[in-house]
């Protein structure tokens, strides 16, 4: 009951006409954000943090979670409408969704990719408000040696496990954990690696950072590499579905929400898993013309059951976001990012501290989706013409909302040099097929870690045992050498599995 | 890329990681190593992240040795087109330049002509002519300046400006 009190007070301060104005403009930037290519949710929230300074934080979180799963939504269309995915999490919905479009269904894909989304958000937000406060009230018992291995469990899954070589991934991490050292230490105000540079003595601004690997590398990369590829749109059709379309996709979007959701929960971070399992799903339960449209024609089922996985999991990534302020994604690192500069810790003791935000934020998910969906259904053929903007005045015009970011946040020139310094950094990383995700959350968990690791010490009388010695921490770190080994043993066994077949 | 050379700036790449190591292990070795009843003090993480990186650096050079770095997406093997970059790393640069005398409008207008021109000029069919000049100085501008309002009035961040008006 006190739940419900506390969201029916999240829906008054959520529905004041200036905060519904904030989610509005927040969905259909988001919505923009996912439709144009070159752009996604992680650069727009952090091109927008400078905004912090001035608009108070209940408004400006529920803007920024607007952006970031508006964005979820509008990543679809162009998956759907593009032959090159907006975004990494709409890569499973491209290879269903374009197949429909180019067979002339692009209408059906993109509704059933909306409300699938619409029903997997709004379940995901249900689950959100149910159980966050719970999780919130179990964290409250933790100590910084569980939440050192929780982080240490959040940085093994974004670094190790989620990208295609671990030393890359760990290598990324690594040069994340090193930006997020510069600066004044934590517990003794030591200065570290700041020169005699003053800027420096605040550490490196997370926008910088952000927004030079994500905006200003991606523009330098489309005018080295992208200029020859020559995109294909396929035409749109009347965005409905007919009975058929509508029994095929209600069981996938249930299916689909109910593996995206837990992986959500869990600080394992990415909705790449989830939706690759997601589209797998659907595929083994397909029967016969269904199955065949797998991969030709295109199923519907493989839009409807990846996209619902992937906002499923966005959504309870908030879970691990408010209740133990551990972000597993660029999004959410960014997010956690905008708490910070308003002087809040998210954590266990948000839900206590900062309850009227946090309430307030969760209700605006439930009014945003139905904005979502309203923006996307009837109004998709407007966000439809975003698609035309031409190349070379898209990614220029990127360059000017980097510059706001960048400069707006110190209102130094120098940063503006380090943003391209940054960006030529994320240009290489990029070439060599690093993550960029695991330099943003080790960037800005790093320094979290490190307090909470020297007050387990401390408690530990100096002594590392302290990990072992109590239950919970031992638990985790055996979870995090199972999900190091795990996908090596795994391969192993396959290749062996392989060489006895053949 | 020819092979020799993929496996030379792979080489390079690596290398770079260990020159990162090195540099963080010699600033770690002026951070106090006073600790407390922590055990570890301020310069704990920083010999860390070093010695990571140094291992890491080493692992990436040995790959590239080797045959090349593992697991690798295929397809990347597009030529660059550098005069692109120059025209954008050009307006990029110019931009940090020039922010705090010329303005935000004016700056970001130059930055955007530049970057637009390296990324038509990148395109199978480059649309150049007196014309395309045109519309990207237009652009930029239509671009920068409602920008540059938007935040300096509304959301009152602050952006240099040409003149005190608040307009330019």
């Amino acid at each position: 009951m006190e739940i419900w009190n506390q969201l029916l007070q999240g829906f008054a301060t959520a529905g004041t006409p200036v905060n519904l104005m904030w989610a509005f403009v927040g969905c259909a930037l988001g919505t923009a954000v996912g439709v144009l290519p070159g752009i996604g949710p992680a650069t727009a929230v952090a091109m927008l943090l400078p905004i912090t300074a001035k608009v108070d934080a209940t408004a400006s979180m529920i803007f920024f979670a607007g952006i970031y799963y508006g964005a979820m939504y509008g990543g679809s269309t162009t998956s759907i409408l593009l032959n090159t995915p907006g975004e990494t999490a709409s890569m499973v919905t491209a290879m269903e969704g374009n197949k429909m479009a180019k067979s002339g269904r692009a209408g059906a894909a993109l509704a059933t990719a909306a409300i699938g989304s619409f029903f997997a958000g709004t379940v995901a937000t249900i689950v959100v408000t149910l159980f966050a406060p719970l999780v919130a009230e179990f964290a409250v018992k933790l100590g910084p040696p569980e939440y050192f291995c929780l982080m240490l469990l959040a940085f093994t899954t974004v670094s190790a496990v989620l990208g295609q070589s671990t030393v890359r991934g760990l290598t990324a991490l690594f040069v994340g954990l090193a930006a997020g050292l510069i600066g004044m230490d934590q517990i003794t105000g030591q200065a570290r690696y700041a020169g005699n540079v003053p800027e420096l003595l605040d550490g490196v601004e997370i926008v910088l950072v952000a927004v030079g690997l994500f905006a200003v590398s991606e523009a330098l990369h489309a005018v080295l590499f992208e200029g020859r590829i020559v995109e294909t749109e396929n035409k749109l059709s009347r965005v409905h579905m007919d009975r058929s379309d509508w029994r095929r996709s209600i069981p996938a979007w249930i299916r689909g929400t109910a593996i995206g959701t837990p992986f959500g929960c869990i600080p394992a971070g990415g909705t790449e898993i989830p939706t690759f399992l997601s589209y797998a799903t659907e595929k083994k339960l397909a029967k016969g013309e269904n199955l065949k449209e797998f991969g030709t024609k295109g199923a519907i089922e493989g839009v409807a059951g990846p996209e619902a996985a992937n906002n499923a999991t966005v959504t309870a990534a908030l879970i691990p976001l408010l209740t133990l302020g551990i972000p597993v994604s660029n999004t959410t690192a960014i997010l956690l990012g905008a708490f910070q500069n308003y002087g809040i810790q998210p954590g266990p003791q948000l839900f206590s501290s900062s309850a009227t935000l946090v309430w307030a934020l969760i209700a605006s998910l439930y009014i945003g989706n139905v904005m979502l969906l309203v923006l996307n259904l009837p109004l998709v053929g407007f966000w439809v013409k975003l698609l035309k903007v031409p190349k070379p005045q898209l990614y220029a015009g990127i360059l000017i909302f980097a510059t706001v970011g960048a400069y707006g946040m110190r209102q130094s020139a120098f940063d503006l040099f380090l943003l391209y310094a940054i960006g030529v950094l994320g240009l290489v990383m990029r070439r060599f097929s690093f993550p960029t995700a695991p330099v943003v959350v080790g960037m800005i968990l790093g320094p979290l870690a490190e307090a909470q690791l020297r007050n387990a010490m401390s408690i530990g009388e100096g002594s590392p045992m302290i990990f072992l010695q109590r239950p919970m921490s031992l638990t985790l770190l055996v979870i995090v050498v199972v999900v190091l080994l795990a996908p090596r043993i795994v391969k192993q066994f396959s290749r062996r599995s392989i060489e006895a077949i053949g | 890329m020819d092979a020799a050379r993929k496996l030379r700036d792979q080489t390079l790449v690596g290398a770079g990681v260990i020159a990162l190591a090195v540099g963080m292990g010699y600033g770690a070795i002026d951070i106090p190593s006073d600790a407390g009843y922590a055990g570890v003090g301020p310069n704990f993480l920083p010999w860390v992240v070093s010695i990571a990186l140094l291992l890491c650096g080493g692992f990436l050079v040995y790959e590239a040795r080797s045959g090349g770095f593992r697991d690798m997406e295929d397809g990347d093997d597009e030529k660059p087109y550098w005069p692109g970059f120059v025209w954008m790393s050009t307006g990029l640069l110019v931009n940090a330049a020039l922010i705090t005398t010329i303005g935000f409008v004016f700056s970001c207008a130059l930055c955007f002509v530049l970057a637009a021109r390296g990324l038509r000029n990148a395109q199978a069919t480059p649309t150049g002519g007196l014309r395309s000049w045109g519309t990207d100085i237009v652009l930029g501008l239509l671009i920068a300046a409602p920008v540059y309002w938007m935040f300096t009035k509304f959301l009152a961040i602050g952006l240099p400006g040409l003149t005190q008006s608040g307009w330019l």
